[in-house]
């Protein structure tokens, strides 16, 4: 017995200046009934495809604002443009790509699942992230990583200072050059296995197989074990 | 929260239809009161004033006064004054005078003697203020129709001080002719500063820390620093969390501070400079994707020349 399959169809949702709630209220509502989405005229406006739940693709043609795909699980994001603060912000799975750059605390408190971003991402990327991958392909600014607790950040380009200040669990890693390291992290050798892991990751995105110097900044786990006595030691400035 | 927004065009144009669509974009940032400040060509003597007074029914005897004022500083009207007519308790006045010796001293003497409050004054920059959001403000003052090289505006969410005008930004640089600020942020060693510079001899019309950056900036421009060095030094000497605007009569500088939690995004377009804490501000003026500048790192500084116009006002 053959099992025919329809082809999904694809929703054409417009943003323009209309009310965001209604926009991803039919985002969503396509998706539940097995539509692809494209969005036309994001105009960079915040809070777009959020809270999406389920399998699904939605393609934004153009940029957005903040926290795009937001509190998502599931989807198949894509952004053709630039994306603004926040973009995947406590994702729980799927994937999110961006074309462009992102701006600050791209995958901040993150899960799960993928964010992709092809461009440079500002700073307080992947801040206190908690599982999933988030990819950067050009540089990072200052203190990604923040109290990261699980996860991992992987830079093909440079880190600004203080990158993985303060890591739990997570870890940072950083192909090109790293202006300087956050406090209570160390630079270790990344494992064979890791190495490979990130290799299928990046081969899985179509990021370019370049062979990378790769720097793993983990936790040097002096935090671990704060104590109020020790503050002065752990001052940034 | 707050939003400011910046525009500089490549010629004389409607920076002020320009500025009120950025402003307008940006409503959720904060409502309570929304200001624009417009630099106008430039006239080569005398000042444009922008005031405000808090009791409509006072306006005629303010006049009075502040015309008297202003014959007593050497100067007089060079055109009647002109004010709002919409049905507000207050109103805000535009006047022009020839050039005064002593601006500072004018200043405190049309506030005290004419009970005005002296928003701005220069020979190109007009500050109008009022609360309500882009669009409301723009209604009762026409600030669509204004024409000239630059402008600032600020959305105003108030968290420290009144829901007025004269709370509002941007803030004039008083006594400084042609500066003024648009901010983003808190001082947190706003009393320091201050002391000093009353100390020096300068006064302040409200207890906003960003009329105290405007100040700030100016006396160190004053003192023979350019506008670029003034805003570097502006991040190590203010604490805080800041971006700000800073106006100037042939430019817009920009500073933001060492922790960077205030966005700025820029555009530049063949038609001119637009900056906005919103991305999607900018889009109300290029609708196409077009490539943003994203300031988002720390201790940044930057300054856009405006347009020099060719044809200035007698």
């Amino acid at each position: 017995m053959t099992t025919v399959i329809a082809p999904s169809l694809e929703v054409e949702v417009v943003a323009g200046d209309r009310p965001l709630r209604e926009v991803n209220r039919e985002i969503r509502s396509a998706l539940a009934a097995g539509s692809d989405v494209t969005v036309t005229e994001p105009m960079s406006r915040h809070n777009l495809a959020v809270a999406l739940t389920g399998a699904g693709r939605v393609r934004l043609r153009g940029s957005v604002g903040y926290y795009c795909g937001g509190l998502c699980a599931g989807p198949d994001i894509h952004v053709e443009g630039n994306a603004g603060w926040g973009v995947g912000e406590a994702l729980a799975s799927g994937l999110i790509q961006v074309d462009g750059n992102a701006g600050m605390s791209a995958g901040a408190s993150m899960r799960g699942g993928t964010v992709h971003i092809r461009g440079n991402a500002g700073p307080r990327a992947g801040i206190a992230m908690k599982g999933g991958n988030l990819v950067v392909e050009g540089d990072v600014g200052y203190s990604s990583g923040f109290m990261a607790h699980a996860g991992r950040i992987i830079v093909c380009g440079d880190a600004l200072a203080s990158i993985g200040d303060s890591l739990w669990m997570g870890s940072v890693w950083v192909a090109g050059e790293i202006r300087s390291l956050g406090i209570d992290t160390k630079v270790v050798e990344p494992p064979a296995d890791e190495l490979r892991e990130v290799d299928e990751l990046l081969a899985e995105l179509g990021v370019s197989a370049t062979a990378r110097d790769w720097k793993k900044i983990v936790s040097a786990e002096g935090l671990w074990y704060f104590e109020a006595r020790d503050a002065k030691k752990w001052l940034m400035i | 929260m707050c939003g400011i927004a910046g525009r500089i065009s490549t010629r004389v144009g409607p920076v002020g239809h320009d500025i009120v669509e950025l402003a307008a974009c940006m409503r959720h940032r904060g409502p309570d009161s929304t200001g624009f400040a417009i630099y106008g060509v430039p006239r080569e003597s005398g000042l444009v004033v922008r005031a405000f007074l808090g009791d409509r029914r006072h306006l005629d005897s303010a006049l009075d006064a502040l015309r008297l004022v202003t014959k007593e500083a050497g100067s007089d009207f060079s055109a009647d004054p002109t004010w709002d007519d919409t049905t507000q308790p207050h109103v805000l006045v535009r006047a022009e005078i020839n050039d005064v010796q002593d601006l500072a001293a004018w200043t405190l003497a049309a506030e005290e003697q004419a009970g005005l409050q002296i928003l701005s004054a220069g020979r190109s920059l007009e500050i109008v203020k009022d609360v309500g959001d882009a669009r409301e403000v723009d209604a009762k003052h026409n600030i669509s129709a204004m024409r000239g090289t630059h402008a600032l505006s600020h959305m105003r969410l108030a968290t420290e001080s009144l829901v007025s005008p004269i709370a509002s930004h941007p803030f004039w640089a008083r006594p400084f002719p042609d500066v003024c600020i648009a901010h983003n942020g808190q001082l947190t060693n706003y009393y320091k500063w201050r002391r000093r510079l009353e100390h020096d001899g300068y006064h302040f019309s409200s207890e906003n820390d960003s009329e105290l950056i405007a100040v700030w900036n100016s006396v160190q421009m004053a003192g023979g620093h350019s506008l670029e060095e003034s805003l570097r030094a502006s991040i190590s000497e203010l604490d805080g969390v800041f971006t700000y605007l800073l106006g100037t009569a042939d430019s817009i500088g920009m500073a933001k501070d060492r922790w960077a939690m205030k966005p700025l995004i820029g555009v530049r377009a063949d038609d001119g400079i637009a900056l906005a804490t919103e991305e999607q501000a900018l889009r109300s003026l290029y609708r196409e994707e077009i490539a943003m500048i994203n300031y988002d790192g720390p201790s940044l500084t930057e300054v856009w020349n405006a347009v020099q116009p060719s044809g200035r006002v007698a």
